[in-house]
This record gives structure tokens, C-alpha cells and sequence, in this order.
């Protein structure tokens, strides 16, 4: 990496290291919130994350990385902060606000506390939690047996004459994850709609920290099961950046199949559950069975219906063979040609069309405002899409460019997102099978250690949107701490923005059209 | 008199005998054309005896009203199963065959469901009998009217009378008739909890009206309920297909009439069955705030189809 392409994005005076295609360096904490505000605002980066890394057994005290990207270039700025002595540091909130989920997260696992943050109420771990332990924290045991104390959450009142209130979940009467939400309601239509979540919470940030590398893998592919493909590719792609095992090229054009064909059995499933929640079961019962096509295709292919252990560092485990590659394009074909028939009729119905227009709009200022990802974001007309932005695997040389938007922000345009995306990686698993190159699919690797007091990322375009890996590693060489961050995270505020105005009984499908993941939230 | 108490016994035990079946077929039906295989068409059975083999859990908020309105539920739907035609039109009722004590008989069963819905303090038990009040109130001035119709065609209110006249086949009528049916067969989806209306498959529970009223149900009250709705989709099956087109009714007191009757009526449950699986496999429910410009465009049906009749 080359000094001089990041040079604008610098302050002055600060000493910059290069780690592969990173640039870090640190900042006194006072200017953290004017030098992040210039990079995103004037400069128009995108935060991508904000973390934090306990280090004070190295005497370095706790540090906060803000993680920049630059498109295009596929180059990241990240400054961060050294907090010695202190628990406190100035607050982004109030500057760019898709860094409130992130610094809320900070405080209630790290115990550091944003100064002038509007809202630090705990995120994701539960009310029955001690406010005074720090779970991501060096010296919390990841085996402590916690006491419950009988704490209470806040949720947002609205009130006035008529207004009640709907409480909702965890438990639901489908077969769902977990998620409570607060409706404050007058008659039908949505005053406020706040989201609480954390229900599935399993510890995994720490998790990282104690399994051995071969575990780390299959831990990524739990984060969010819908996603097992995505989120093992992201993590490998951090750990290749801190070892010298980059994968050979076939394994690169493996990964756009393998990523595609989870993106295809994920967005069959959600056009087809779009459908169903509007009780359009034509559309529904099809979705679920092109799903289903997917799945055995998946299984045939590398005997896991959700693509896991196929990934590794270094590439992938599991070939498809020549012969496979015809049938695989064949089978594509006549999926595309029922999906489009299916897409034909439902298109053709006015009550379907009725119940998804104008239902759960989201504003472009409100989806920027809380950096939207994914599929709601290209719903709105935001041009962001990792595999153009930030190029992994063989999309670069694909020639794939063109990222799908739809403009009306409402349940139907995340449909549409959704079936446009649907035809493009068709097109990219059949232009991947034509180019497939000859060779090995794996780089193997004898050490488990990795570049030295170094930090990682690793970006993927997941079927809900960009899936980030940080990775950083301790003097000895040791992942001494993995940060993954799932589209969720952020897009679930979305929702509690899309929700009002709306009746109650469209919530379902507004919900179903983001449908996003929560145990990827909850981690 | 003798045959007419036979014909009420029979009715009396029919009515339940034979409603599971309906929703069995409904859904085999909407299988079917889903491509699926389906559960066979007498799971409904199946399902009710292993609810009356559950125990149940009562909120300990549950008052009386929830203890109690199961009985009456189902028990509504009993006799108005008694009351209404089924396979034969000749028997002399005139305590309960009259449609004003109809409607409001089975009024009294969407009332206290409604009760029950908010009795334990549930939010969603809430939100369904408030969408159910809202969807009744709206019904029944296209229920009233409809039947209405029919009554003045035939010169008398009660549905035996008007069974056995059937001048709706009279071409001076036709329009009227058919007006009034397809405001009747509006009224019938929204008083079953059918598509448009409400989705009887959602697991949903923000979407439900029905569903939600009984959600804080188990075990055997539950199968009760189910039961219930599942006889007063039979009943309004019975009123759309022997008011409207009392073709076949057994119209004396033979043996051979009445076994004709019955084979009949049958046959028009399953086409009434195909109708309603059909139309659920091919739209959408509509919004919520779109079902009061459905149920008016039943009674508007209706008052033209009066206007009509002279």
C-alpha cells in the first residue's frame, strides 16, 4: 500500500503504521470526534465500525478504533484512541449518528463510557445483568456464573389520550427468533416502535477469544446461521490478511459460487415469506420451494445445506468438478425460468401489489442517517454494495459493477431489490462457471501464528448486506481479539423507523421485508 | 310434528359432525394448490381430540367470561344449526327459524368471543376483539340486508318458508338474488374469518383477529372454540347455499326426498369449500383500514338488490 493514496485522508503530525491495506494511528481522545467528523463528512468515508480492545495487560490501556473505508480502492483509515486511566471518551453520537448502536455497545461491554452520548441505556445484554460487570473485558472469565439482579429497562413512553401500548414477544406464536418489541399505539396505527433485543445473546466476542483458530472458523459460521457462508469468508479473508496464505485463484472463484448460492437460497426464501406474510400463498409455497432447490443444491455440492465447513484460510475445502459445473448451470437455468414465471404472476396481482406499495417506508435521509446496509439500503437508492466497493474474491475480475437499487424505500422496493439481485447472481455463478480457473484450492499453512501486534479486516457482502471482521493480534502473533459485525446490527434501528404510521397488522411484513438476523445483533 | 323432531335431532348432531370436515377440505384444497400434499381432510378430527386430551392453562386473571364463553360459543352455533335448513325445508320452526333471531343468536356468540378475547387483559386478546367488533359492526348491516332481501322476495322472514318457496328462480329476481348473495358471500368471509378478511394460517400474531381473540386458549376450551368456528362456517355455508340456491332441498317428508337432500347439501359444501380455498390461494389479505370499503360495498350490494325487487 502506497502512502501517498491515503495521504489526503491524514492528519498532520500523526505517525502513521501500515498493516497491509490499513493505515492506523493514533490521536489524542480530544480530537477523535473533530478528525472522525472530517473523515466521514468532508471526506465521505464510511464508518464502517467502531470497536474497542482491552489491552492494559500490555500497559497500552483500552483502545477504540474507528474503522474508515475508502472505495474503490479497498483501503481503510483507521484512527483510534489510547485510554489510559480513564473509563470515559468523547462521544461521535451526536456528530454521525451510526455511531450510536456502537459506542452503546462499547459502554455495556466494555464499561468505557461515550461523554454527551444521548442514550446509554445497556444494548443487548439483559436487564437482569449487573451494571458493573464488563463482559469483553481481559479480565472477566468467560466462566463466570453471573447473580441475577432484578433490573428494570426503560422503554420510551408516548403518551396522550388513546395512546396504549402493545408489548410483544420475546416469545412468539411462530417458530421465530427471539425479539421483544414495544408498540405504543393509537387504535391501529403505529405511534412509536421500539425494538429490544438481546434475547439470544451466547457470549460469542468472547468466545473468540478462548476457542482454538480451527473453532474461531466454525464459530463465524454460527454468528448468523442464514449467513454461515459470508460470515466464515469474512473472517477468513481478516485471517489471510495477517498470514501469508492469500487462496489460489480457483478457490476465489469458488467463494463468488459458493457466496451467491447463499445469497440465492436466502433471497428465494425472503420474496417467497414477503409473499406469504401477505398471505399471497401462490408466491409463499414457491419461495419456499426454490429455497428448498438451493439448499440440495448446496448440500450435493459440499454436503452442508448451509455451505459450512467450506471455507478455511487459505481457501476453500470443497471443488466442484466438471461435470458438476454442467449440471450446476443447467439446474440454474431452470430455477431462473421458474422464478421468473412465479415473479410474472405475482407481479400480475393488485391485492399483493396493494398490501406491499407504500407499506414501511423508509426516508433516504433517515437510512444515511443510521448507515444503512444491504438491501434496505439499495432500496432507498444508496449505492453500496461491498463486492463493488470494496472487491473480494473474483468479482473484480467478473466484471461485476452494477449494484441493483430500487428508490421507494417501502416493502416493495425491498422486493424488487431482492428479485433484481436474484438475476445478477445468476448471471455471476454462470459467468463464475465459464471462468473457472484450473489449479489447487487451497494454499496450506503450517503455522497457526500470525503477523505480529497487527490488525485485520475483512469485508463481505452478505445476502443482508456488508458482514465486517476486525482481527487483531498480540505481540506473541495469538488473535487476541475478533470483532465481527453483522448488517443487523445496524439495520435494526431501521425497522423502529420504517414501523410508524403504519397499521399493526402490516409490522409482520415490514419486518418480514428487512428480515434481518438476531442472533447476528445479539452475537 | 313427529318428523320435525327427528329432522332436529339430526340437524343437532350434523352441524358439529360434519363442520371439521369443511375446514379439513379447505385446506387440503389450498395444499393442493400449493403444490403441497397436505394433511388429509380429517385432521380437523384428529386435532380436536388431542386438544379435549390436553390440559389447560387459565391466566389467573381470567374471570368467569373466559371460563364460561366456550359453552355458549359453541353452543350458539348448535342451535342455529337446529334452526337454519340444512337438507330439508318442509319442518314448521317458528321459535328460532326466524332470520332476525338468526343474526342475533349468532351475535350473541361473537359477543361474548369478543369478551373473552379481552377478558384476561392479553394485548393481543385486546387488539382481536377490538378488530372483530369493528369487522362485526361493519358485517352486519350487509347480513341484515341481505337476508333481508331474500325475505322480501319470499314474503316471509322465516328461512324454512323462504327455503321451500325458492322464488329466486323466478327471472324477475335474478338480479336481486344474485346481488344479495354476493353481498351475503362478502358477509360470509368476514363472519368466518376468511380471506380477505383474516388468514386462518398465520402464525402471526400481530395480523390475527380471530385467532388472537382465542390465543390465551387451551386444551379442551380451545378445541371448543375451534369447534365453534369451524360449525358457524358451516352454518353461513348452509344459509348461502339454501337461501340462495335451494335446489335439491328436501321439500316433503320421504325417505328417498331427505337422503336426497342430505347428498346434496353435501355437494354444495364442497363447492362452497372450493370457492373459499381458491380464492385464499389466489389473493392477498387486504390491509386492515381496506375491509370497511369491502363490507360496504356488501350492503350497498344488498340495498340496491331491495331496491330492485319491485
Amino acid at each position: 500500500m502506497n502512502i501517498e493514496d491515503i495521504q489526503q485522508y491524514l492528519p498532520k503530525n500523526v505517525k502513521v503504521e501500515i498493516c497491509g491495506n490499513i493505515a492506523f494511528f493514533e490521536v489524542p481522545a480530544l480530537h477523535i470526534k473533530e478528525i472522525a467528523t472530517n473523515l466521514h463528512a468532508n471526506k465521505n468515508l464510511p464508518l464502517h465500525l467502531i470497536t474497542a480492545t482491552d489491552e492494559r495487560a500490555e500497559k497500552e490501556g483500552f483502545k477504540i478504533w474507528y474503522v474508515f473505508g475508502i472505495s474503490k480502492k479497498n483501503m481503510f483509515v483507521v484512527p483510534f484512541i489510547r485510554l489510559q486511566n480513564t473509563v470515559t471518551f468523547p462521544s461521535l453520537t451526536p456528530a454521525i449518528h451510526s455511531a450510536c448502536n456502537f459506542e452503546k455497545k462499547i459502554h455495556t461491554f466494555f464499561g468505557l463510557t461515550p461523554v454527551l452520548h444521548p442514550d446509554l441505556r445497556p444494548i443487548i445484554l439483559h436487564e437482569n445483568w449487573p451494571a458493573n460487570l464488563f463482559p469483553l473485558r481481559k479480565d472477566f472469565d468467560w466462566q463466570t456464573k453471573v447473580k441475577e439482579i432484578h433490573g428494570t429497562y426503560q422503554f420510551q413512553k408516548v403518551e396522550g389520550e388513546g395512546i396504549y401500548e402493545i408489548p410483544v414477544g420475546p416469545i412468539h406464536a411462530g417458530i421465530i427468533e427471539p425479539g421483544h418489541f414495544r408498540f405504543s399505539v393509537a387504535g391501529e396505527e403505529i405511534m412509536l416502535l421500539e425494538a429490544k433485543l438481546g434475547f439470544v445473546h451466547k457470549g460469542s466476542e468472547k468466545l473468540f477469544e478462548t476457542l482454538p483458530l480451527s473453532n474461531k472458523l466454525r464459530l463465524c459460521e454460527k454468528i448468523s446461521g442464514d449467513s454461515s457462508f459470508s460470515h466464515s469468508l469474512a473472517f477468513c479473508q481478516a485471517a489471510e490478511q495477517l498470514s501469508d496464505a492469500l487462496p489460489p485463484k480457483r478457490a476465489l472463484y469458488l467463494r463468488v459460487i459458493y457466496a451467491e448460492l447463499e445469497r440465492l437460497a436466502n433471497h428465494f426464501g425472503d420474496i417467497g415469506a414477503i409473499m406469504i406474510d401477505t398471505g399471497f400463498n401462490f408466491g409463499g409455497a414457491n419461495g419456499a420451494r426454490l429455497r428448498e432447490m438451493i439448499m440440495q443444491i448446496n448440500e450435493r455440492l459440499t454436503k452442508s445445506r448451509f455451505l459450512r465447513n467450506v471455507n478455511t484460510i487459505g481457501g476453500v475445502t470443497k471443488d466442484i468438478n466438471a461435470k458438476e459445473i454442467i449440471v450446476l448451470g443447467k439446474d440454474l437455468e431452470k430455477i431462473q425460468k421458474d422464478f421468473f414465471e412465479i415473479i410474472a404472476i405475482a407481479q400480475n396481482s393488485a391485492s399483493l401489489l396493494n398490501r406491499l406499495k407504500g407499506t414501511g417506508v423508509l426516508l433516504p435521509k433517515t437510512a444515511k442517517d443510521y448507515g444503512a446496509l444491504g438491501v434496505a439500503a439499495k432500496a432507498v437508492g444508496i449505492l453500496s454494495d461491498i463486492r463493488v466497493d470494496f472487491p473480494y474474491a473474483a468479482y473484480d475480475e467478473l466484471g461485476f459493477n452494477t449494484i441493483e437499487t430500487e428508490s421507494g424505500g417501502d416493502v416493495y422496493a425491498r422486493f424488487r431489490v431482492r428479485v433484481k439481485e436474484v438475476y445478477a447472481s445468476m448471471n455471476l455463478i454462470q459467468n463464475a462457471l465459464t471462468k473457472l480457473p484450473k489449479g489447487p484450492i487451497l494454499t496450506p499453512r503450517n503455522t497457526t501464528v500470525f503477523k505480529k501486534n497487527a490488525l485485520a479486516i475483512g469485508m463481505v457482502e452478505g445476502w443482508r448486506g456488508q458482514i465486517i471482521y476486525v482481527i487483531t493480534t498480540d505481540l506473541a502473533g495469538n488473535i487476541s481479539r475478533v470483532a465481527p459485525c453483522d448488517p443487523s446490527f445496524l439495520n435494526w434501528s431501521l425497522v423502529g423507523e420504517a414501523g410508524p404510521l403504519n397499521v399493526v397488522p402490516d409490522f409482520p411484513l415490514i419486518n418480514k421485508s428487512f428480515n434481518l438476523s438476531y442472533s447476528g445483533n445479539d452475537l | 310434528m313427529f318428523i320435525d323432531i327427528i329432522i332436529w335431532i339430526i340437524q343437532i348432531i350434523l352441524v358439529p359432525a360434519v363442520a371439521p370436515l369443511c375446514v379439513g377440505i379447505i385446506r387440503k384444497i389450498k395444499a393442493k394448490l400449493q403444490n403441497r400434499q397436505g394433511a388429509g381432510i380429517f385432521q380437523p378430527y384428529q386435532d380436536l381430540w388431542k386438544l379435549f386430551h390436553k390440559d389447560e392453562v387459565i391466566s389467573k386473571d381470567a374471570s368467569w367470561i373466559f371460563r364460561c364463553a366456550p359453552y355458549i360459543v359453541f353452543t350458539v352455533t348448535i342451535i342455529i344449526g337446529a334452526s337454519i335448513p340444512l337438507f330439508a325445508s318442509f319442518i314448521n320452526n317458528t321459535v328460532t327459524g326466524d332470520l332476525l333471531i338468526i343474526i342475533y343468536t349468532l351475535a350473541i356468540g361473537t359477543f361474548f368471543l369478543a369478551l373473552a378475547g379481552i377478558d384476561t387483559g392479553s394485548a393481543f386478546g385486546g387488539f382481536g376483539s377490538s378488530r372483530e367488533m369493528t369487522v362485526a359492526a361493519l358485517a352486519e348491516g350487509g347480513f341484515i340486508f341481505s337476508l333481508l332481501t331474500v325475505a322480501l322476495i319470499s314474503g316471509s322472514t322465516n328461512v324454512f318458508t323462504i327455503s321451500q318457496t325458492g322464488l329466486l328462480y323466478q327471472s324477475q329476481y335474478l338480479l336481486s338474488g344474485t346481488l344479495a348473495f354476493f353481498g351475503f358471500f362478502i358477509v360470509l368471509l368476514a363472519e368466518t374469518a376468511r380471506f380477505p378478511f383474516d388468514n386462518p394460517a398465520t402464525h402471526l400474531e400481530l395480523t390475527m383477529i380471530h385467532e388472537a381473540m382465542i390465543l390465551e386458549y387451551s386444551g379442551k376450551k380451545l378445541a371448543l372454540m375451534e369447534w365453534a368456528s369451524a360449525n358457524k362456517l358451516l352454518i353461513f355455508i348452509a344459509l348461502a347455499s339454501n337461501l340462495f340456491f335451494p335446489l335439491g332441498i328436501a321439500q316433503s317428508a320421504g325417505i328417498s326426498a331427505v337422503m336426497l337432500g342430505m347428498v346434496i347439501f353435501m355437494i354444495k359444501i364442497v363447492i362452497f369449500c372450493l370457492v373459499i380455498a381458491v380464492l385464499e390461494s389466489s389473493i392477498a389479505k387486504f390491509r386492515f383500514f381496506r375491509l370497511p370499503d369491502l363490507l360496504i360495498i356488501a350492503f350497498i350490494f344488498n340495498v340496491v338488490a331491495i331496491i330492485l325487487i319491485h
